[in-house]
């Protein structure tokens, strides 16, 4: 689903990845572990298609694979690997082909059924999170000609989603994080993953600023919105404790630009005892 | 021969001149010298009320009676002093009166259309609204030429009026405004600039009584090379009274938006409360806006704050919005849509509120396709 080869980039001229390699496929979870200035979150802008982030060399190619039907059929439910989503798609513009990431604007990555899950998310006063999510969703179905999705429809999946997430609907009608705890805003993030359903969802220290609770409410949803056949995640983060409630297929250790080490779940517990320097040496 | 007399005796401002320093001014004896075509306009942006009120349709200032419904205004001579205002003095002293006796509050609003064909027209107008009279006046500048307006405002004990403002399409248009907010009366005023016309809105509100109110602010689109220029001057004379001010500048291409505030307690006019908000958003580097808030204060006890920010829009927001799915241009869109919203939603009556907000955004999507 995910082929990164050899990916160089710079942040203000200053060589942040230097030849990361790394490739995921479809129905795994992939963690990326390391120390502060790793390139960890550089990964994640990189992919993301941030103005700054300047790739030098390299390429990284995306499978989105085929969409299943109308997102409006896959309401959340809470019976993991549900073997109806694996439902061949009728009539979706989601190519079959692989895609050259690096050549798409940011809106365009993420119709092409990219998810970029935000260490920081983003307040944006005037806008509520159902106007920001009701414009986000139409116009990726349009970017994918598929027909826009009713006020009526939107608001069921939009309830659904926040009801999974702990996320009311008064909190959905208020301005997109302005005022949201640490833990809100994340749950918020899992609301628009559940709602934008992607195929491939990068997400960036998604568990800091969380408490055990809100952790356990994060994790589920990540389990439950991604955990497919057809569906791939890529979690960035620091600390072993996510790893625990998301059980990584693969962990990466990148330390100075590069994928240093690679190994099964073990190999958190391992980064968690013996610290970063000893692994990554 | 007449008519190039007139424009020869404009002596009209400069830059010079600190109240117009932001100002340009130079295209208006051209535009007056134009002949209006005098063609009637077919479709009139007439507002969808509840309830029907009185209408009035100008033409190059003159009242057009048959597509016009007075319901008690009047038309003639207007009492309205200009009192020296380079673009006041130039209004003769026709125009239109709404008077309300005491208690009076029409259902509806009063709806008028300024309709322009060209050429530079001039128009009086008072309100005058005696104790506990209510009304609200709509006005909308469309078409083309240089309209010009002076409005007398006369508000009496509890009084209170809500003047909301459009100006649409192309030329030039300038309002100038004398008010007098009597004891407990309240005035608000809420301008939405979002057409092709320059601009140029002068305000002189008086809070003569104590316990007044007035709001004075609304929303500035500009693009191209457009101008809007505001001059604002709200005046506490009397204790107790409180004032709002807020402007929102949106600025284009090389458009300029200016806006110059000034809150003045005069001496005795304890527990004033005053409250000025000019933030601006630049969406090209070339564009200019311009923000000048200014307090003058000669009482102690008074609560006077004043707020001025420009800024671009937030790349975070953009990008956060485009990793969900949202174009650049959508995102700005919204961005520039929410900025707007906090000066046209403080109009407090729904149909107006949502005209306005339909016009901006009418605007809004043509700035970003």
């Amino acid at each position: 689903m995910l082929n990164i080869t050899n990916l160089h980039a710079t942040v203000a001229g200053k060589p942040i990845l230097k030849g990361l390699s790394l490739e995921v496929n479809a129905g795994e979870i992939h963690a990326i572990m390391g120390p502060n200035g790793a390139g960890k979150s550089t990964l994640g802008y990189v992919l993301g298609g941030r103005e700054g982030y300047e790739v030098t060399g390299g390429s990284v190619m995306f499978l989105p694979g085929t969409v299943r039907a109308e997102p409006v059929e896959a309401l959340p439910s809470s019976n993991l690997g549900d073997q109806e989503k694996e439902s061949p798609s009728t009539g979706s513009g989601r190519t079959e082909e692989w895609i050259d990431l690096l050549a798409l604007e940011a809106d365009e990555r993420a119709a092409a059924g990219l998810f970029l899950g935000f260490q920081y998310p983003v307040e944006i006063p005037g806008v509520s999170n159902v106007q920001f999510l009701r414009t986000a969703l139409n116009a990726q179905r349009r970017a994918r000609g598929e027909a826009e999705m009713s006020a009526g429809d939107f608001l069921r999946l939009a309830r659904a989603e926040g009801d999974a997430l702990g996320v009311s609907m008064d909190m959905m009608k208020r301005n997109v994080n302005v005022g949201f705890s640490g833990g809100e805003k994340k749950r918020n993030e899992m609301v628009q993953m559940g709602l934008i359903a992607p195929r491939l969802a990068v997400l960036d220290e998604t568990d800091s600023g969380l408490d055990i609770d809100a952790l356990r409410v994060v994790a589920d949803g990540i389990n439950r919105i991604m955990r497919a056949p057809d569906k791939a995640v890529l979690l960035i983060t620091h600390y072993q404790r996510l790893l625990d409630l998301v059980v990584p297929d693969f962990v990466h250790v990148l330390a100075d630009g590069r994928i240093v080490r690679s190994g099964g779940p073990a190999l958190a517990h391992e980064l968690e005892r013996e610290g970063y320097a000893q692994v990554a040496a | 021969m007449l008519r190039q007399a007139a424009h020869d005796g404009w002596d009209l401002p400069s830059s010079r001149d600190e109240a117009w320093r932001w100002s340009d001014l130079s295209a208006l004896p051209g535009i007056a010298s134009q002949r209006p075509a005098g063609t009637l306009p077919d479709a009139l942006p007439w507002l969808e009320c509840a309830n029907d009120g009185p209408r009035l349709l100008f033409v190059d200032g003159a009242l057009v009676a048959g597509r016009s419904r007075l319901d008690g205004i009047a038309i003639g001579p207007v009492e309205a002093e200009a009192a020296g205002h380079p673009l006041g003095r130039l209004v003769p002293g026709d125009g239109w009166t709404l008077r309300l006796g005491r208690g009076h509050a029409p259902a509806a609003p009063v709806q008028i259309v300024h309709f322009g064909t060209g050429g530079a027209n001039h128009l009086a107008a008072r309100v005058a609204l005696e104790e506990d009279a209510q009304a609200s006046v709509v006005e909308t500048y469309v078409g083309e030429g240089w309209s010009n307006r002076l409005t007398d405002i006369a508000l009496a004990k509890g009084a209170r009026l809500m003047l909301a403002r459009r100006t649409g399409s192309a030329g030039f248009v300038s309002l100038t405004d004398r008010a007098s907010v009597g004891e407990g009366a309240s005035l608000v005023v809420a301008n939405l600039a979002a057409g092709t016309a320059d601009t140029r809105l002068d305000g002189l509100i008086r809070l003569a009584g104590e316990g007044a109110y007035a709001e004075a602010g609304g929303a500035l689109l500009a693009r191209g090379r457009q101008r809007h220029d505001v001059n604002l001057v709200v005046r506490h004379e009397r204790p107790g009274g409180t004032s709002r001010q807020v402007w929102r500048s949106v600025a284009d291409d090389r458009a300029t938006c200016s806006v110059a505030a000034r809150v003045e307690v005069a001496p005795g006019a304890q527990k004033t409360d005053g409250e000025q908000s000019l933030k601006g958003l630049l969406l090209s580097r070339a564009a200019t806006i311009n923000a000048k808030p200014e307090l003058e204060i000669f009482a102690d006890d008074v609560k006077c704050a004043h707020g001025a920010t420009v800024g671009e829009l937030d790349r975070n927001a953009l990008f956060y919005m485009a990793s969900r799915g949202i174009s650049e241009a959508e995102g700005k869109a919204l961005l520039t849509r929410a900025f707007v919203a906090d000066a046209i939603d403080r109009i407090g009556e729904e149909d107006v509120r949502r005209a306005f907000g339909a016009h901006a955004e009418q605007w809004l999507g043509r700035a970003h396709g």
